[in-house]
Formats: C-alpha cells, structure tokens, sequence
C-alpha cells in the first residue's frame, strides 16, 4: 500500500513532490490503467501519489505574451470548451476517447505519458509547443520535442512537476489533422498526422509536420521544414518528391496489436503526400 | 402480419434495468462471501511436473482435482466431457484451470495466484489449422488431431467435376470474435440451508450447469439447485463456459463450506474465455460453357481449440450452411473440427452458420467477378425453393420468400441503381448478401437430446405462473414469452409471471440457444396456454405441461450420416451494405445499412427490430473491426481498448423490414431470429468493399490493413 | 487511510478509507449502489459512469481521493429525479433496453449530454455516448431514446 497525498497549494505540491518523489496524479487515466490489477483490487501503485487536479494554480487557462497557456490540472474538455485554442488542438483532442473520459483526462498527463500514439501530443508538436516545469528551486520552459525522449520517457526531474502548457500563437493558414484509430471513436491511434502551414504570396513561411506513432517519438523535422521554409511553392513542388523520400526515412513503425508497420508506413506517408501536394501546393499562386 | 401479437408493447424489464436496480450476479449480496481466483496454465501444451501452492494465510484455500468428491469426476460434462475440471498431467492451452485460490481479499487471492510455482515439461504446441493438420508435435487428440471429420454429398458431385469448362478455386477466412457481453463471465456457489448445493450464475443455460456440477460433483441432479441471475448480455459466450466455473467452484464451496464467487476481470474474460471459431473453407466450383456452375467441392475446416467441448456440433452447422440459399445441383462437403493449443472454441452467436455463410457469399460474389456477370443475378439463378433437397438431401418444408425480400429491399436502398453508378474501384460500393438460419436444435436434437418441457399454472390469485428453463439474458423473453401466453389466455401481460429461472421450480425446457427460444420454446408456451385455457374453469389451481414433439412430415434425420431434414425450417433474410474507402487511408464509411428478414412472424415488432440492429451491429464488428490475433497461444487484443467493438459512431442507423411468412409450428407463425440477425452483415460488407477496390475481398475483419493489400498488392 | 467527505444522491457520506480506491468500489461495495456496473475497469465502457460534481465520468477511473467535498450522482439517484425518469421512460419506449448492463451508464451520458445541450440532434448524441459501449442493440433504439427524452422533457434540463 503506497500513500497518497492531496496538496492545496502549487507549492505545498512541489515540497511534497521534492520529499517524497510523489508521482503527480492528473486525470489518473493513465495511472489508473497501468498499475491496474484486475477488479476490486487497489491499483498498485509503485511510489506514493500525489493528486494535482485539486490545484487551482494549475487550472486555469490565461493568454500570455505572444501565445497561450493552458495549466496542467485544466481537463481535455476544459481546453475544448475555450476560444482562444488553437483548433487543430481541438480537432486533436476531440479524437481521444470519449466526453467522458476527457472530462477528467489532461493533455498534461498525455504529454508525461510519452506515449508514441498520444495524440493531443502530435497536435502540439506542430504547434510548436512548451511545458513549463517548476520546481521548489525554481522553473523552466522547454520545447515539447526535447521533453519527451522516447516511448514513456520524458525529461522530468525527480523534483519538478509540469506546470503549464505553452502554445505560441499560431499563426498557420492552413492545417490538417488526421487520426487513423482503431475505429471511429474511442480509439487509439495506429497513428496521427498534424500539419500546419502558413502561406503568403505563393510563398511558404511556415511549415510544420508532426507524424505520430510511426517511430518511438512523434516524427517532426526541423530539417526538412527549414528547407521548406521561406520559398515559393514552385521550388517546393520540383523538390516535393526529394522531401517525401526524406521523410519516408523517418517514418519507423512497429507491428502490435493495433496495427502493423507496412500500413502505418504506407498511410502516413499518404497523408504527409497529401498535405504537401494536394493541400499546401494547391493554395492559389502555387 | 398478425398485428395483435406483433404490436411491440414496452419491455416488461426495461425499467429496473435502465435505472440500475436489475440484480446481477455481481449485484446479489451473500453474507459471507469469499472470493476464487483460478490458477492458470502459462503454458499451451505440457506436462505438469509439480504445482507448489505458497504458505497460504489464515482464511485462504488452495483447490484443485484432489478435492474433487469421491464419486464425482474430473470432467465438464457437456455435450462432449473431453475438457477436465482442473488439468490433470497435461495443460492444453495458455489459461486452463490448474486450481482454485479461495479467500476473502482478492488483492491477495492475486498476490497468492502470482506465487504459484509450477514446473512444466513443454511439448511443441500447434496455434493454426495448418499446424495442427500438419500434426506438428504428434496429435493432441486421437490420431490425426480432428475432433470431427464429415462428408455430406448431394447429387453428383463427380460426374459435375468431369464435365466441367473450367474450374474455379477459392479460399476464405473468418478470424476468431470475441462475444464482449457487457458483463463479464460470474457465478457464485454455495451450500444451502436444505444442504443442496446452490449455484448462482450469470448465463443461458440453467440445466447445463446442474447437470454438469451434479456430475463433477457425484451427486443426483436434484441436489444441486441453480439460479440464473439477470445476465447482461450472453451471446453464446455464456451457453457452456458457465460450466466450466462453476465446476471447480462448485468443488470449493462444497469443501470449505462458505459462499464463494468467481468474478471474472475483463481481461482475464477476453483472454481466456471461448471465442468464434476461425474457419478455412476451400472451394472448387465447377462451371460449364455458359458459366452455369454444375457443381461444387468444399471442404470446410474450422480451429476448436484445445477441448471439443460443442465443436462438432458447430461443424455440423457450419457444413450445413455453407450452400446457404442456393440450390447448387451437385455438392460434397467435407468438414473438420481441428484441435490446437489455442483456448477452445465454443458457441457464439450462429453457432458455425456465419463462418458457412461468409464463405459461400464471398465465394458466389468471387464467381460473379470471375465470369463477369451480375453477382445477385448469379445468386438468383440459384435460389432454393418450397420442396428443394438440401446438402444434408433433407427437403425446404416452407414457401421461401426470398424473392420477394430481393425486391424488398433493392426498393429500400436502391442495390441496383448504385450498382450501375459507381464503377468498381472508384471507392464507392454496394454489396448485398442473402442468407438463411435453421431454427432449432440441429439434426433430431430437439426430439432425442433436449425432449423440452414446458408448464403453465393457474394459480389461486388469478395469476399465471409460466414455467421454463429459458433466460431472458438481454433477447426479450421476458417480454415475448409472456406475450404469447398472455394472448392465448386472453389475460393482461403483467399478469403473467415468469421469473429468472431456478431449476428447482422448472421444468427443463432446454437451453436458450440456437435461435429455439421463440420457435421451438415459444411454441411449446402456445401449446401450454390453449390447454390452460381450455382448463381454466377446472379449478383454483390447475397445472398444464407440454413437451416438445417434432414437427410432421419431415425426412427423419440420421445422425450416423446427418441425412435428412437438418432444421425443421429456416428463418431468410438479405442485406445491402454501402461504403466508401478512403484512398489515403482504406478506412471504410458505411454510408447505409439495410436488412430485410424472414422471421416468420415478430413477437413483438420492437424486440424483433431489436435483434436486428443489434445483430447487424455485432456483425459488422466481426467483418469490419473486430481482429483477434493469437500468437503463441495468447490473444494480442486482450482489453476492450485493443478488441475494438463498434461504438456509436462506427455505423449509421439501420432501415429494416419484415416480410410476413408464419409457420405452422411456431407461435403465432413466429420463428427464430437470434441469430438470422448476425449472418449476412459481414458478408454484405466484404462485398461493398470489394465493389469500391475493385479486388477480391477473402477474408474477415475486413480491416484497413488488409483493404491496403488488396488494393495496392492485389494479393489475390 | 483518510477520511473522505463526499456526497451520494443527495446524503453525505464520510467514509474512512484508502484515497486510492477507486469510487466505483466505494460505490458498489461500501454503498452498496449497485446500478454502476463494472465492465471493464480501463474507462473504455461507460458503465461505470456517474456524474461527479455534475459532470459525467468513468467511476472506474477515479479514486475515492479525489471525490473530497464532491457530489456524486448514481443511476440510484437519477431515477428518483423527473429528468431520470423522463429518460427511463423514453428509453422503455424506444427498445433501448435489451440486457441492461449498459444501460444504467447510458442513462447517466444522456443525463450529462441534455444538461449541457437540451435538444441534441442524432449526430451529436451519438458522439456524446460514444464511450458508452453497447453489445446487444446496435445503439440505435438508445439513440431513439435520447432524442425522444429530450423532445418529451422540454424544460426539464
Ligand atoms: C479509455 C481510454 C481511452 C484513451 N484514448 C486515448 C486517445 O484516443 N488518445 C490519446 O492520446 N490518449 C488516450 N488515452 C490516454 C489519455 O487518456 C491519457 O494519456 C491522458 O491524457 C492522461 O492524462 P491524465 O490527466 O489522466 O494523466 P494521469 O494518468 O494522471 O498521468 C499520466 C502520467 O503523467 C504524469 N503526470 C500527470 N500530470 C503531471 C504533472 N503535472 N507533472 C508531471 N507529471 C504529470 C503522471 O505521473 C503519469 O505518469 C486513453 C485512455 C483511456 C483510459
Ligand atoms: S468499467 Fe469503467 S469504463 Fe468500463
Ligand atoms: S443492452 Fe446489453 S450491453 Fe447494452
């Protein structure tokens, strides 16, 4: 049997979370279901836990400078029901699960997950998104690509809680989001695609393409996006094929249960194809 | 139609149950209660060396085959006793019952259950139908692994094949389903104040469990008593697997002399329950000049699973389907039931139909394709009718109204206008499938195994007491039966009582199964109620019984060489499904669902509608979402997350209808739909998504995955 | 152990326990409310739903510790309500009911749904009990049954 603690302030968490290495307890619908053991029986729990959706300082969504922040205990539906989120996020969040489950579910849980197929992670690779991580010594902001590491492995210190979700405006044009589930709703994803795109004057200022569960992390390109960035739709198109086969290279998927590696490979290079040659250069000037 | 009996009135159980006061088996308290958990085979095939139980606490309990009483045996009795109580030498599959942890904490009965040390010495295990034919790792059962091996011929199968222009080769698969009832598998046992034994179950078939647990347990039939608790949905999954729990918990509670329930976890439901078997059928079709087929060759195989518990009887069904509507002159059928290490194969919804009937449908739209004709005008040519000989050179008893629900439905969802518009391959598609459904036990089982038997009491306060064996698990028996003998006895609805079966106080009228509830049961409630009704004035109380006898004029059948009439008659019916598949990602829309069916008469409009939709529903699952992949003898989808079953947003609103053709012997002309409901949706849509990829579509789930194939590798 | 204050249907409990057993145990074994069910115990069912704090969520996938100064809604105490009622009702007129284990469930996602949007169309109930499962009806007599609420109970939510 592990403890559990319910703190009342942000900063009672992080003491807490500093003495006991408590894990930071969110929606629990990760929790719950990974130290599951079987009806009746009380999850098992390897080190005590420590609630945060109790936390108003994590509730609350603001605007900031330049962007958006959304706290870690504000719930999927919270985040739905808000103007000011950028509606591939939406579009994103609306593919997990059911109402019910996003009532309690946070995206700050299903970034600290890490899981390859999180699909509210995807939408924030494209946005360009941070987290805010706070500890009792003091706090910091890193991209969403280098907080995560790998399938379930994120750079959390053993001290910090992730605080904030920071989603820079988003200035796109254009934008796709597609999840390919296991069926219609409250699927998993066998994987996602989030692209956006800003256009102007026949010319691609921004670019950003994030795959989701084809490799152990999202697939996002800074390479291939900076060499999008800033030229013309016609330069991009005659080097389209040249872009695809690189992004082909990084698309590395599994078998498992939900789907096999030939057919994630084959539609999530048909949805990145799609994205460049049937959307992003057939805006008009191209 | 006959309107009075067919206008749907509201469920007489819809109440308590949406508002959660029903009492199910895990809702019922028992003072006392201790808990079981099964220690579990972790190995497919081999011997057991030594099973160590850790130092159990106070309060704890370790069962198993030695605490079987003396008299009693280590076997399920049913249909076949082939499958052990607890394993005894030899594990059979990934799951099997070693022993039975018993106590009060179930965190515990789990600490305990992973504490159980067993030494095994392995043997090469066999997860296909192929490695099992092929014998890998000596026989499992007899000599060349077959449970059961049938030929069936009909007119001249050979002298089709010599004169044959061209021959035509096909194989189709079916995976294995899930039945994913809401509630997972429960049952509760215990000792009773009367000293029988008490058994408590969420399930289908009351007289199963007694008769298996009195045989276990070595003790006459009347001393154990059992209870079906109101069961949240069953589907087949729940007609013999109760068996198998309560068995060794009837062996637990009986030693340790307190209540005990075995409350299985979902995961553990999916991961070691029985499912659908998966089938293999080859076809050979001979064909003349003109494209008229003369003839064909099948062989049907089917994967049962470790023990054959009902696997045979399920052949005989898939065999007896697998020509479903069609009158082809000249047939053999050759049908094998494989053993294998995976968890044994049992009945689920169909009960072998839809695997024969997916098989055939797939293979005339295959020979439509192949010959470039119309594939419903192919399978029109062929249509069985009034006074036919059936594979089994049994006879059609009844006027098929096949054509008519043809024109029905084309009307409703305008198959033939699509068919002309999209062209194959653009992604768009229609399919259709036509199918039939024996009502009943098959063969002479009604007559020589279940002899069902009804009764009816007047009783002093007006009351009506129906009395049977049947279960309402989610069907609408509860409404239906009462329906029936409400109308014959000109009384109101409610005033007939007809509670969750408790064999102590009714008659055995057979298991709820096999689509014999309404058609054979139902009618056997007629019966009952016209001689109540002519009884009534008799007395205070007067007690009628009815028992089933066949119907006349039918060839009789021989189970030796299963000649004869297989069903007495045959619910029909056709579907039309429409899809597009998205070129980027072959997932596939359903754009519409239509249904119409031949169920003689409905009992009740509303349940019938009921069992439609449900039916088409869990279907479309089997043929479009619902992948089960074993490997090593353990199922990959183990959780509701990874065996997807439709939700509400996979498939729009059914339209169907009924076409009126009552039967003599069933109530008020009624005859089974159960399972009519399932059979031809997976088909229909196979056939829609091989209009839209323009390929042959041969096997279910017809997953994205595999639409990617077809299309882009053409893997035919 | 802790002490947890919380409401059920309306009666406040303080219930001396572990802050990580989860509210669906809490509610069928200590309050013996057995209209949630369990289905699967991984939040993919519905079954289990209740609404906590007005708002509709897996029972299963919380823990009692989170329920602190919370009310909790059961399908026991909807049915008592004109609104459950109105729901029951319409769900026993349109067939919406075949083995019921379900449909407790279903009963507290329509609740949630027509609290938050009154006449719904199809499409949008069908989204809002999309992590309600269902394997007997093919959902759509559940459907029915929303809308026909919903039309029968103008006014009530
Ligand atoms: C039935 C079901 C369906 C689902 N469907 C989808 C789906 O379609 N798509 C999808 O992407 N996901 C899906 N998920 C998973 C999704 O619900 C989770 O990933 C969710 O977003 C996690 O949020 P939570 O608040 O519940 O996290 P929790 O379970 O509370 O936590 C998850 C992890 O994050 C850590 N954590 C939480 N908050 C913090 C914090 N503030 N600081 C540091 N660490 C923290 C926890 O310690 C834990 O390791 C599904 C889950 C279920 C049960
Ligand atoms: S039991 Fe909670 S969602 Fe299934
Ligand atoms: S009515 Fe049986 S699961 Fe819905």
């Amino acid at each position: 049997m592990v403890d559990s603690y319910r703190p009342l302030s942000l900063k009672e968490a992080l003491d807490l979370r500093a003495d006991t290495g408590a894990m930071p307890f969110a929606g629990g619908t990760d929790l719950m279901v990974r130290y599951r053991y079987e009806s009746g029986a009380i999850p098992d729990y390897p080190r005590p836990v420590m609630f945060v959706n109790q936390l108003d300082d994590l509730r609350k969504i603001r605007r900031i400078d330049h962007g958006l922040s959304i706290g870690a205990a504000v719930t999927m539906t919270e985040v739905l029901d808000h103007d000011d989120v950028p509606e591939i996020l939406k579009e994103a969040l609306l593919t997990i699960a059911a109402p019910g489950l996003r009532n309690t579910a946070t995206i700050a849980g299903n970034i600290c997950n890490a899981s390859p197929a999180g699909d509210s992670i995807c939408a924030l690779y494209a946005l360009d998104a941070g987290v805010k991580l706070q500890s009792p010594g003091g706090e910091r902001i890193e991209p969403i690509y280098q907080f995560i590491t790998g399938p379930g492995k994120i750079d959390l210190h053993a001290d910090e809680i992730l605080t904030e979700i920071i989603i820079p405006e988003d200035h796109s044009t254009i934008h796709l989001f597609k999840k390919v589930g296991t069926r219609r709703a409250n699927a998993l994803s066998k994987l996602t695609l989030s692209a956006v795109a800003r256009i102007s004057d026949s010319r691609i200022d921004e670019i950003r393409i994030a795959i989701g569960a084809v490799a152990p992390t999202v697939v996002r390109s800074l390479e291939l996006e900076k060499r999008m960035e800033g030229r013309s739709l016609k330069e991009v198109a005659l080097e389209a094929e040249d872009i695809l086969r690189d992004y082909d290279a990084l698309v590395q998927p599994i078998d498992d249960q939900r789907s096999t590696a030939v057919y994630r490979k084959r539609v999530a290079m048909n949805l990145v194809r799609h994205f460049l040659l049937g959307v992003v250069l057939q805006q008009k000037g191209a | 139609m006959n309107k009075k009996i067919s206008t749907s009135i509201k469920r007489v159980d819809a109440g308590i149950k949406t508002g959660g006061a029903a009492r199910y088996i895990g809702d019922i308290p028992f003072d006392g209660l201790l808990y079981g958990k099964i220690v579990r085979s972790s190995r497919a095939r081999a011997t057991i060396k030594s099973v160590s139980v850790p130092a159990l606490p106070e309060g704890y309990y370790y069962i198993d085959a030695k605490d079987i009483p003396s008299g009693g045996r280590n076997r399920i009795e049913m249909i076949k006793d082939d499958w052990p109580v607890f394993a005894d030498e030899q594990v059979r599959f990934i799951g099997e019952t070693l022993g039975l942890l018993v106590g009060p904490d179930r965190k515990e009965l789990n600490r305990l259950r992973d504490e159980v040390q067993v030494e095994y010495e392995d043997l090469t295990p066999v997860f296909s139908i192929e490695e099992s034919e092929a014998l890998k790792g000596g026989p499992i059962h007899g000599e060349d692994n077959t449970y059961a091996d049938y030929r069936l011929k009909k007119g001249d199968p050979d002298a089709a094949f010599a004169k044959a222009a061209r021959v035509i080769e096909d194989t189709v698969r079916t995976g294995f389903q899930e039945h994913i009832y809401m509630e997972p598998q429960g049952v509760v046992a215990r000792t009773e104040d009367d000293g029988k034994l008490g058994i408590f179950f969420s399930g289908q078939c009351p007289f199963y469990v007694r008769h298996a647990v009195s045989a276990t347990m070595g003790v006459p039939e009347d001393q154990v008593r059992v209870q079906q608790a109101v069961t949240g949905g069953a589907f087949g999954g729940k007609e013999h697997y109760p068996d198998v729990i309560s068995t060794p918990l009837a062996v637990a509670a009986r030693k340790i002399g307190k209540p005990i329930g075995l409350f299985f976890d979902r995961v553990e439901d999916i991961s070691f329950t029985p499912k659908r078997h998966p089938s293999v059928t080859r076809f050979k079709t001979a064909l003349d000049e003109e494209g008229n087929i003369l003839g064909m060759d099948i062989d049907v195989r089917i994967d049962a699973g470790a023990y054959e518990s009902c696997s045979m009887v399920v052949l005989q069904r898939a065999i007896f389907s697998v020509n479903s509507v069609y009158n082809i002159p000249n047939v053999k059928i050759r049908g094998r039931a494989f053993a294998t290490n995976n968890v044994p194969s049992d009945a689920y919804r169909g009960f072998g139909a839809p695997q024969g009937l997916f098989a055939i449908e797939a293979h005339m739209s295959h020979l439509a394709r192949a010959i470039k004709v119309d594939e419903l005008k192919l399978k029109q040519q062929y249509l069985l009718k009034q006074g036919d000989v059936t594979v089994t050179n049994g006879r059609i008893h009844e006027e098929v109204k096949l054509p008519e629900i043809i024109q029905r439905i084309d009307e409703m969802s305008g198959y033939s206008k699509k068919l002309k518009e999209y062209t194959p391959g653009s992604w768009k598609g229609v399919g259709v499938s036509l199918f039939n459904h024996g009502s009943g036990f098959t063969g002479n089982g009604e007559q020589e195994i279940i002899k069902g038997v009804v009764k009816m009491r007047k009783r002093a306060d007006g009351l009506v007491d129906l009395l049977v064996s049947n279960v309402e698990m989610g069907q609408g028996l509860q409404t239906t039966f009462r329906k029936i003998a409400a109308m014959v006895l000109e009384l109101p609805v409610d005033s007939v009582v007809y509670n969750d079966p408790n064999t102590d106080l009714v008659p055995d009228s057979g298991p709820t199964c096999a689509s014999r509830s309404i058609a054979v049961v139902g009618y056997l409630v007629q019966e009952a109620a016209k001689k109540l009704k002519d009884r009534w004035k008799e007395s205070d109380i007067v007690e009628v019984r009815q028992q089933y006898e066949p119907p006349e004029g039918l060839i009789p059948w021989d189970q030796a060489n299963l000649q004869g009439d297989a069903y007495p008659s045959y619910g029909w019916g056709a579907n039309v499904i429409e899809v597009e598949v998205d070129p980027l990602t072959y997932e596939v829309t359903t754009k519409g669902i239509w249904a119409v069916h031949d169920v003689g008469v409905a009992i009740d409009e509303k349940v019938v509608e009921g069992q439609v939709d449900g039916g088409i529903i869990q279907a479309l699952g089997y043929g479009s979402l619902e992948k089960l992949e074993v490997k090593e003898g353990r199922f990959q989808q183990k959780t509701m997350a990874d065996y997807t079953i439709p939700t509400t947003m996979d498939f729009p609103k059914i339209k169907s209808a009924l076409v009126d053709n009552p039967y003599e012997y069933g109530p008020f002309g009624a005859k089974g739909a159960g399972e009519l409901v399932f059979d031809g949706a997976a088909a229909a849509f196979a056939d829609a998504v091989q209009m839209a990829i323009n390929g042959d579509v041969k096997q279910i789930p017809v997953t994205p995955e595999y639409i990617m194939e077809v299309r882009e590798d053409g893997n035919n | 152990m802790a002490t947890i204050n919380f409401s059920v249907n309306g009666t406040s409990h303080a219930i001396d326990t572990d802050p990580l057993r989860r509210l669906l145990d809490i509610l069928r074994e200590d309050l013996k409310l057995t209209g949630v069910k369990e289905g699967c115990g991984e939040g993919e069912c519905g079954a289990c739903s209740v609404l906590k704090n007005g708002i509709l969520v897996n029972s299963c996938m919380i823990p009692i510790g989170t329920c602190e100064g919370t009310e909790i809604i059961t399908p026991e105490g909807l049915r008592e309500t004109v609104q459950g009622k109105a729901i029951i009702d319409a769900y026993g007129e349109s067939g919406a009911v075949q083995c019921g284990f379900c449909t407790p469930g279903m009963m507290m996602a329509t609740e949630a749904l027509l609290r938050k949007n009154p006449s719904p169309s199809e499409g949008e109930a069908r989204e809002a009990l999309s992590g309600n499962l269902c394997r007997c009806t093919g959902y759509d007599m559940i459907i029915d049954g929303v809308l026909k609420a919903a039309e029968r109970g103008k006014g009530l939510w």
